[in-house]
């Protein structure tokens, strides 16, 4: 029974893929796109496939991917360390709040052209980019779930005779923990996206290189699949943190 | 023994008002009794018990357990409250292990011992379940056996049986007896029934609407160990309560004033 | 009477403003390089920058723009959002859907879109109008997905029909997640606007950005950052301040530092 739910379910969400596939085939069949334009999904399909199986391709998602990882890394130690200090201690929480209140909302890709002329062409502009951009949702939800935790349970753990520099660690953490890793899923996607924005911008590899490359030269075929990489790229890190959601979180409630 | 003496408590509310919520209260608890403070809602019963947990510092006054000055929470004082407040992200056995680790018992050693308190709380089977996993009743069995655990001197229940049904609850307060009977802890317990307060204690401590202040201090003369089919039929139970329900319609014919 | 404390903590945000660009000047004096102008280079060149006609038509257009995309982004959004949330079809309708599109970074669709719409507003438009949708459609859906059954049963016992449940019920009770979409939809609106203007290098407050810095003109450079992080400053100050008045009710009390230091 909760099979066919389930099954059903997946028709219906490919349903719209499969859709906007078959209208994206028929505008070029019927005329309606010329393939320079448009190229027929097939050929992006065929494309994606030769691409991934090609070295030079191999090492531009290598270096997006290393940049990703780097300040996605970066980002969530310190939007988690800062997100549980501002919410232990007033004194931090006092420093920390306003400065998030301004550097929060700055769109952080105006900040990209100092990072160049501060850190150079390399991967310590991106990488910074990255960790500029996914800190913050991090850091709030971590603040966030950390002002939550229920009081009780400190007072319980302190009873058991936890000295209160472990507090943190040992009950404020795990308990603050479905938000973290609700901002580690935001701060995701977005260094998905910033990490390729980075490399369009400017790079001399990473899938975002290869898409503005292609877009010099008119490519429209290979402008489609880094795209789709990145896409496909943002959809397995995605369930990778699912599944680390769901067996560290396997104690709390669903919500 | 825990000597309470000259405690009051002022909150400050968020009008920059302050509320007196305890004024003035001296109380003393022997050794192993089991003391229920009743009250009605909103007299300063929680906050008493958390003052005493040191878990909040009172705003006048002072606590002392065994001739020590409390200045913060400690493993000679366990609490359990109303909420459970079970830690969700550990399992049963982890939860009650919790306390023993703490103290720097050994893990084999730890384990052994929670999976005994938690057949002892009726719990065997459950060990591996989570908290989410379990009803109201058999979550405040997990967190009474957390807080055993930690062989607390004190136990501090915060109308512990509140949250549960007439059913369930009967069931537990016949098992906490049993478990007092057997190693006669001190109990400091937080009650608004007064049926539940005459069936556990040794003395009742009944408390006046806010400011809270200590109205009545009742000795409870019944025989031990106590069960409860023969003490509902006891004239001298019903007395009890009867006496101390008009106690308490006393104290509420005020109004509600902040 | 305003205390000295609350009047510290209103003015928090300006001393943070002013701690960074006292951070900034002294690296920018230590560092002593061309590339990296010192804060009061960079805030001498801001007026210059809004007085000249042809950059502030650029910046303003790229505002409009910015403001079209938005506002068709929320609007059809939430609507879109909140059946998802009621509808176990629709969300699983648009669910995949979203799934894989939500890590594309919408601004690098800017070359295809560009292809077939040319560089004008339309094509930006379009692309900050799709950076916004989807944290919108997102919370909406989490927000109309949590809001309580036995409300909208007494709903419907009062004789409220779907419609009516999902504009009186559903969307207030939503509304606090919606804004919290709206908020990250305003933030990802100004980054791609920045950003495809970036790419296209042909008007409006990223090209001027990027031109600049191509040009060596640091100082330019560094006044626009401050410009369009005043931008964003501003318009996320705003958007609070409407938020709070929207959901006063809901306001969650999470203030407190805990207590256990
Ligand atoms: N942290 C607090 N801040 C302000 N007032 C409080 C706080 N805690 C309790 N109070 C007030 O103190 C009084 C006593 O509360 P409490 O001890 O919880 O009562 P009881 O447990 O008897 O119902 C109440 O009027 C309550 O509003
Ligand atoms: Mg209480």
């Amino acid at each position: 029974m909760k099979g066919r739910v389930l099954t059903s379910d997946v028709l219906l969400g490919i349903a719209p893929i499969a859709l906007m596939i078959a209208v994206w085939q028929a505008l070029i069949s019927f005329g309606y796109a010329p393939a320079t334009l448009l190229p027929p999904p097939g050929q992006v399909f065929m494309r994606l496939v030769r691409q991934l199986g090609n070295n030079e391709y191999q090492q531009d998602i290598a270096a997006t991917l290393f940049r990703l990882f780097a300040g996605f890394a970066i980002a969530v130690v310190l939007g988690v360390g800062i997100g549980l200090a501002a919410a232990a201690s007033p004194a931090v929480n006092a420093v920390v709040r306003p400065i998030v209140r301004v550097l929060a909302p700055l769109p952080k890709v105006a900040l990209y052209p100092a990072l160049l002329l501060l850190l150079g062409f390399g991967h310590e502009s991106k990488i910074t980019l990255v960790v500029a951009d996914a800190l913050f949702p991090i850091l709030l939800s971590t603040y966030y779930g950390a002002s939550m935790v229920e009081q009780k349970l400190i007072w319980s753990a302190m009873a058991a005779g936890t000295p209160p520099r472990q507090i943190l660690f040992k009950v404020v953490l795990p308990a603050a923990m479905p938000s973290v890793l609700t901002g580690c899923r935001i701060g995701l996607v977005i260094s998905c996206i910033v990490v390729f924005l980075a490399e369009m911008i400017t790079s001399t590899d990473g899938l975002g290189h290869v898409l503005v490359t292609a877009a010099r030269t008119f490519r429209a075929v290979d402008m489609f699949v880094p795209l789709i990489t990145i896409s496909l790229l943002g959809l397995i890190l995605n369930g990778l943190l699912q599944w680390l959601r769901s067996y560290l979180l396997r104690g709390f409630p669903e919500v | 023994m825990i000597e309470i003496s000259g405690v009051s408590q002022v909150f400050q509310t968020s009008g920059r008002q302050s509320h007196l919520a305890l004024s003035n209260i001296s109380l003393t608890i022997q050794d192993g009794a089991f003391v229920s403070i009743l009250g009605p809602s909103g007299c300063g019963k929680s906050t008493l018990l958390y003052i005493v947990g040191g878990f909040v510092a009172p705003s006048q006054g002072t606590t002392r357990v065994k001739g020590k000055a409390i200045t913060g929470p400690g493993p000679d004082r366990g609490p359990v409250f109303q909420e459970f407040a079970l830690f969700p992200w550990k399992s049963v056995l982890g939860n009650v292990m919790y306390g023993p680790r703490q103290q720097g018992v050994s893990s084999a050693e730890a384990e052994a011992q929670s999976r005994q308190l938690i057949e002892m709380v009726g719990l065997k089977g459950f060990e591996h379940f989570y908290p989410k996993e379990l009803s109201g009743g058999m979550k405040q069995r997990v967190a009474l056996a957390r807080t055993l655990a930690y062989h607390p001197a004190v136990l501090l229940m915060d109308e512990p049986f509140g949250a549960l049904d007439a059913h369930t609850r009967t069931r537990l307060q016949n098992d906490l007896l049993n478990i007092w009977e057997r190693d006669r802890k001190t109990v400091l317990f937080v009650t608004h029934s007064v049926e539940e307060a005459v069936f556990l204690s040794d003395k009742v401590v009944v408390m006046t609407r806010s400011p809270g202040r200590i109205k009545r201090i009742i000795d409870i003369d019944l025989p031990r160990p106590r069960r409860r089919a023969e003490l509902l039929l006891d004239p001298h139970y019903q007395k009890y309560v009867v006496d101390i329900e008009g106690m308490i319609d006393d104290t509420s014919e005020d109004e509600l004033h902040p | 009477m305003m205390s000295w404390r609350t009047l510290v903590s209103r003015l928090a945000p300006l001393l943070a403003c002013l701690g960074l660009l006292g951070i900034w000047q002294i690296g920018a004096l230590i560092l002593d390089t061309d590339s990296f102008p010192t804060a009061i280079d960079a805030l001498r060149a801001v007026p210059s920058i809004l007085t000249d006609k042809e950059s502030l038509i650029n910046i303003l257009a790229s505002l409009r723009r910015m403001a079209i995309g938005f506002g068709v982004g929320v609007g059809l959004s939430i609507p879109l959002g909140l059946m998802m949330g009621r509808s176990r079809a629709v969300a699983s309708f648009f669910n995949p859907l979203l799934m894989i599109t939500y890590p594309v970074p919408k601004a690098a669709l800017m070359p295809i879109i560009m292809l077939w719409l040319g560089v004008g507003d339309l094509a930006k438009t379009l692309v900050i109008f799709l950076g916004v949708s989807l944290p919108v459609v997102f919370h909406s859906f989490q927000g109309a997905r949590a809001v309580e059954e036995k409300m909208l049963w007494s709903g419907a016992a009062m004789g409220l029909s779907a419609g009516q449940r999902m504009l009186r019920i559903v969307l207030p009770s939503a509304l606090p997640e919606i804004l919290i979409g709206c908020r990250t939809g305003l933030v990802l609106a100004l980054i791609t606007m920045i950003t495809s203007e970036m790419i296209a290098r042909q008007s409006g407050a990223g090209n001027i950005l990027f031109n600049a810095l191509d040009m060596g003109q640091y100082d330019t450079v560094f006044a626009m950052i401050i410009i369009v992080g005043a931008m964003g400053i501003g318009l996320d100050a705003a958007f609070e301040q409407l938020r709070k008045r929207l959901v006063r009710w809901s306001e969650p009390r999470f203030d407190l530092p805990l207590s256990f230091s």
